[in-house]
């Protein structure tokens, strides 16, 4: 080839580049180059700002109220992402098991995930109310006296925040596990099977190291989207009681735009951005070594 | 056959009992939503005899409806989902082509900063979002919602994938007849590719119209709001009784309940696709 008709082939790349690059580079690589800028600033909407240094990073690391949201999230993370995990697949298990209506099966199960947030907190809001809730109502008719106050008390707050959460999106996790179900050949139980293996022994043995790609997948995801936590205590408890289910994300907007201490505020975003991409990175590592 | 249920193993019968409870406690609540939604303002709501026997009314509906501007906020949410979802679809399909197909300068850095996009959330972009929202002074507008939503790495990602899977003789072929790079595009790779666009297009649709965070920052006009961010502000005014912010929900629901049903296969493979390989 020569440099003429290879820089013509270049040319027509970066033609068909050219529209996604523009937006991505706005959109997404420019924000997180601005927002780190920004994390060096004394900043606030339509003020003069001025260069701080990383003052901002140490005001935040002396900020008491940084660390509990970030323990808030870490707990959250650390709680959710194996639950969600678990009934994923456990739901994945019962709807892949043959039983009639199997799409209605799936359907049910997946359908809170296209409800949007605010939906999704207003019912169980409703649901969790102490008096006149759904929940308190069945407890009372089954025998249980008292009265529960799910979203007031910080332990009752953080189950029902992580109950809603697993009803509105373990339908997504669901449906990656029934994909790598599917996908497992049926000779392999067959053939245990023949060597008269328990149902215990084949999901030990074929069914989960089959679904290790997956499993990958769905962990590393889930972890992700449990660092992002923001709608589900923010519309279900304001963050309360006190500040104690107030995530990382909503004192990230709190500080950013309630406060207008938009460098503070950045620097804690950056704060959430290096720890998912770790967390990214460590779960693909370790998932990579035990091959 | 009769012989046959009758043999049904007793470990059987016990997971269609746990698969079919499980699914009925699961739709309790989106059950609950639309039957209170349905019941005359000071009945009992907690009570199964009374929620399911009469009266029934739709004065829920029709107060939502006059007292709100329901259309207003779900013309505004289609609109932003379905400008974002065809923008998204050009762009991304145009990007994973020159990836799949074509050798330039840079390919496997761009690559990889396209990739490494999957990982950044943004819920930690919002601030500088915000920012250059302002500078460009398009807060309050639809572009400060669609946007940021097109720089989509999710996209190019899986139609790469797809296209990678096109065997290279189609290719030769088209170029031994004079087919241009766009050509070759055009009427080979987007026909082939159609249930994977369609399946990346809807879960974008969903996801856009279900957006909450971003459009919360950025629209602050009553007009201008989306469902996500509308509806809450709507509801605050209504504490008492969950009448009335029920029917709000079921409203707002609606559309993507419609979505769902009739989408519900491309739906499913949209998210595999995400996954899988």
């Amino acid at each position: 080839m020569n440099d003429q008709s290879r820089l013509l082939t270049n040319v027509k790349a970066y033609l068909f580049l050219a529209p996604f690059l523009l937006v991505y580079g706005l959109f997404m690589v420019y924000p997180i180059a601005k927002g780190f800028i920004i994390s060096l600033h004394d900043w606030s909407l339509g003020m003069e700002s001025t260069f701080v240094g990383f003052a901002n990073y140490s005001s935040m690391f002396r900020d008491s109220y940084f660390w509990e949201a970030l323990w808030n999230t870490l707990l959250f993370v650390v709680i959710s992402t194996p639950a969600l995990i678990f009934v994923g697949l456990a739901i994945a298990l019962l709807v892949n098991a043959g039983l009639k209506g199997t799409t209605f099966l799936r359907s049910a199960f997946f359908l809170p995930f296209i409800l949007s947030i605010s939906v999704i907190a207003s019912v169980w809001v409703f649901i969790l109310q102490p008096y006149t809730g759904l929940l308190n109502s069945f407890l009372h008719t089954i025998g249980f006296t008292e009265e529960i106050f799910w979203l007031s008390d910080a332990k009752l707050a953080w189950v029902s925040i992580l109950l809603a959460t697993v009803w509105w999106t373990v339908g997504f996790n669901m449906v990656l596990f029934l994909a790598g179900l599917q996908e497992i050949p049926e000779e392999f139980y067959e053939a245990a099977e023949m060597d008269g293996a328990s149902s215990w022994k084949k999901f030990m043995f074929i069914t989960l190291p089959s679904l290790k790609g997956v499993m990958l997948l769905t962990v590393v995801l889930q972890t992700i989207n449990s660092f992002k936590l923001f709608g589900q205590p923010y519309l279900m408890t304001g963050g309360g009681p006190g500040t104690e289910t107030r995530a990382l994300v909503q004192y990230i907007y709190e500080k950013g735009f309630i406060e207008q201490q938009m460098g503070v505020a950045s620097s804690m975003s950056y704060v959430l951005f290096a720890i998912t991409i770790t967390f990214a990175f460590i779960q693909f590592k370790f998932f990579q070594g035990k091959d | 056959m009769r012989s046959r249920k009758k043999k049904m193993p007793i470990s059987r019968k016990v997971l269609y009992l746990l698969g079919y409870t499980m699914v009925f406690i699961w739709l309790i609540p989106v059950l609950w939503m639309c039957i209170t939604a349905l019941k005359p303002g000071g009945s009992a709501v907690t009570v199964i005899r009374d929620l399911l026997s009469p009266p029934y009314t739709l004065d829920n509906y029709n107060y939502v409806l006059t007292n709100a501007s329901i259309w207003n906020w779900t013309w505004n949410s289609f609109y932003v989902a379905a400008v974002t979802t065809i923008v998204t679809i050009i762009l991304t399909s145009l990007a994973a082509f020159a990836l799949s197909r074509m050798q330039f300068f840079g390919k496997t850095f761009i690559f990889w900063v396209i990739i490494a996009g999957l990982m950044v959330p943004v819920e930690a972009k919002i601030i500088p979002l915000f920012q250059i929202m302002i500078d460009m002074g398009l807060i309050n507008s639809y572009s400060s919602l669609i946007l940021p939503g097109l720089a989509a790495p999710l996209g190019v990602f899986i139609l790469k994938q797809f296209y990678d899977g096109i065997p290279n003789e189609l290719v030769e072929a088209a170029r031994i007849d004079g087919a241009g790079m766009l050509r070759i595009f055009w009427s080979i790779f987007l026909p082939l590719s159609r249930s994977s666009m369609a399946a990346l297009g809807i879960f974008t649709f969903i996801t856009s119209w279900n957006n909450f965070l971003w459009p919360f920052l950025a629209i602050n006009e009553e007009k201008m709001m989306t469902l996500p961010v509308a509806i809450p502000t709507f509801q605050s005014a209504y504490t008492a009784e969950l009448m009335i912010p029920m029917a709000a929900n079921v409203l707002a629901s609606l559309p993507a309940i419609l979505v769902f049903i009739f989408f519900q296969k491309h739906i499913i493979k949209g998210i595999t696709m995400t996954g899988i390989k």
